[in-house]
């Protein structure tokens, strides 16, 4: 009984502790706001941007490459390239993600579905490639095209594009060991294989980001196309009916801890990116919808059920403006919405997640695909390319990573790095990288 | 009472849904559990390698001297609880084992372990529960890498939080010696750990 009580105790003091982060863990991390909620912060401002690069045949190597860029203010580096990492060969490079403890950057090639695993931790101003698992598809099964990798306690899960049998949509998600060994595959729905989901009527099968609310125990998942449509030319898909038909129509709610599929939601147009709100009450995610120009709420109702709707047009453009990479601030209050088709990043003001409402918007190149943004809102990072053959040609294939400070009403550009000048290829995917590595992320900080 | 309640509304708040049903899902198998020469808190030799297989173990890194809430002492805490637990339920009494491994050898000897197990751990019933260190903090490294389990020295020995920081780590290994899940302390929902414990129990009795 005694140690009953005393057990009793420390139950209160984990409790009130619990309480204390959420204020101190605002304070102290400055993290990207898309990060995975298990990933270990930042403490303080980033000192470096990893750029996951797209090599680009006769430019320089012509080989995909990690590039790290100085972004701490004062330094003799500030705004250059410090090292570039070439892994020797071209995989449609697309996206990353650390390991929860931050040791480890995972970069997953669309078209090898070759998994990079470099070191940021022994030298995090120069990674070093450590690993690279190259038999992917016979290892999971038939999955490809690896979309990128998001960290859990221990592994990544890893989000595909497409299968090894007929390289279209339908498509998996994969879980890796952090130290590289294969644990699981799970397939995502489809009509003749629901695996229990409501919805099953609109399942496709098909998949793009994978991001989790561990609050609420769920799992989200969007969808894009596969293989025969991102290898392909841009142009030669709308061309073609059958191929335009080939993209993903679905968003996914699973539940987290048994990888379950519970439902399919009906969002046509190609909802890709997936953020959710970080507030301790706050229960939705936003997507947009390449195809449709279409921002997308994913929300529990009043019941508690999950919910989908579309909440606003990105753009006011005849055929869209293909928006592609969202950002959400910290406080959860705006979005950052870049479009491939103009160039621009619109910011919506969200803090009514039903009705968002356009309160800016910049053009920042002649094409534009990826933002990150830092935890305090300050800093906001873009890259261009959005696949090797999507991207615009001639004088509009702006090639580079542009940094702004965000006061909260406008963008004012601090640096530049033109990656066609300097022949280091097509930057896609940015994360931030950090000599000082804060805590591990609380639940309650969410 | 008190106590309770203020736990029980921080589980709901962090943890805000149900458990699923234990034996309706699966847990891959992640790798095998790796063993190492330790030592129990009477200072007794043992191999790790034994203390997991047999029963469904979870084994939780941590230090004393850690006063960062969400890290040692809440992966401490949830042990307790399913300490509590299987006080009162037969079968975790039985199929289940919880380890309490310190990678602080330097500072938590064995004496320094007995007095935080008596400190956290009701002695006459519920599941065997042993608190473990190596020899030192050399012997103690391989068993780290193996797991994956990272430590630092913190810049400042008198950090508030403790000198070493870390990730927090807690495993789930089944009756073989196989990782089947691993926890950090925004998944140690005590109620999943349980879910995840009978479900390997239902598994062996199938």
């Amino acid at each position: 009984m005694i140690t009953q009580l005393r057990i009793r105790s420390c139950l209160t003091v984990v409790s009130v502790a619990a309480s204390a982060i959420v204020f101190a863990t605002g304070i102290l991390h400055a993290d990207e706001t898309c990060s995975s909620p298990y990933l270990a912060r930042i403490e303080g401002q980033e000192d470096f941007v990893y750029v996951w690069t797209l090599g680009d045949e006769g430019l320089g190597d012509g080989s995909d490459k990690l590039v790290t860029i100085d972004a701490k203010p004062g330094s003799p580096h500030y705004g250059k390239v410090i090292s570039s990492y070439s892994v020797g060969s071209r995989n449609e490079a697309h996206h990353g993600g650390f390991t929860d403890d931050r040791r480890q950057l995972w970069l997953a090639g669309l078209d090898s579905s070759k998994i990079f695993i470099f070191d940021v931790h022994t030298d995090p101003a120069k990674p070093q490639l450590m690993k690279t698992i190259g038999d992917f598809a016979e290892t999971t099964g038939g999955a490809i095209g690896p979309h990128g990798a998001y960290a859990l306690p221990g592994r990544v899960l890893i989000p595909c594009l497409s299968n090894s049998r007929d390289k279209g949509g339908k498509t998996a998600l994969v879980e890796y060991g952090n130290d590289g060994n294969y644990i699981a595959t799970h397939w995502m729905p489809t009509k003749e294989d629901a695996h229990g989901a409501a919805g099953a009527e609109f399942a496709d099968g098909y998949g793009y980001d994978a991001r989790v609310l561990p609050r609420k125990n769920v799992l989200l998942t969007s969808s894009f196309t596969g293989w025969n449509n991102y290898m392909a030319g841009f142009a030669s898909i709308l061309a073609n009916p059958e191929a335009k038909r080939q993209f993903g129509q679905t968003m996914v709610m699973w539940d987290f801890h048994t990888r379950q599929p519970k439902k399919v939601f009906q969002v046509p147009g190609a909802p890709l990116e997936i953020r959710w709100a970080w507030g301790a009450n706050h229960n939705y995610a936003f997507s947009a919808t390449a195809l449709t120009s279409k921002l997308w709420l994913v929300y529990a109702d009043d019941h508690g059920e999950w919910q989908a709707k579309e909440i606003a047009a990105v753009g006011d453009v005849k055929g869209g403006v293909l928006p592609v990479d969202i950002s959400l601030s910290a406080d959860d209050s705006r979005l950052f919405v870049d479009s491939f088709g103009d160039g621009k990043c619109r910011v919506f003001d969200v803090s009514d997640p039903q009705n968002p409402k356009q309160i800016y918007e910049k053009e920042i190149g002649r094409q534009l695909n990826m933002v990150s943004q830092s935890w305090d809102g300050k800093r906001l990072y873009f890259t261009t390319s959005l696949l090797a053959r999507w991207d615009k040609s001639g004088a509009d294939n702006d090639q580079f990573l542009r940094a702004y400070n965000w006061d909260g009403k406008e963008m004012k550009p601090t640096f530049a790095v033109d990656f066609n000048a300097l022949k280091l290829g097509r930057p896609h995917h940015m994360l931030f990288g950090a000599r000082t590595i804060g805590k591990p992320p609380t639940v309650a900080a969410q | 009472m008190a106590c309770v309640q203020a736990a029980t509304a921080a589980v709901d708040r962090d943890y805000d849904y149900e458990p699923p049903r234990p034996g309706t899902y699966q847990l891959p198998v992640i790798k095998p559990a790796a063993g190492g020469s330790l030592v129990d808190s009477t200072g007794k030799a043992v191999e790790l390698r034994e203390l997991t297989r047999g029963r469904v173990t979870v084994m939780s890194f941590i230090y004393t001297r850690c006063s960062a809430s969400r890290a040692c002492p809440y992966a401490t805490n949830v042990l307790g609880q399913l300490h509590l637990a299987s006080s009162e339920d037969k079968d975790l009494a039985n199929g289940m084992r919880l380890l309490s491994v310190s990678f602080d050898p330097d500072y938590d000897t064995p004496l320094q372990l007995a007095n935080y197990a008596d400190a956290v751990r009701d002695a006459t019933t519920g599941c065997d529960w042993q608190f473990l260190t190596a020899r030192s903090a050399h012997a103690m490294e391989p068993i780290l890498a193996a797991y994956g389990q990272t430590v630092d020295k913190r810049a400042s020995a008198k950090d508030p939080d403790g000198p070493l920081s870390h990730v927090v780590r807690v495993f789930l290994i089944d009756q073989q010696g196989q990782i089947r899940n691993i926890y950090s302390s925004a998944t140690l929902d005590p109620r999943l750990v349980i879910a995840d414990v009978k479900t390997l129990l239902l598994l062996q009795n199938r």
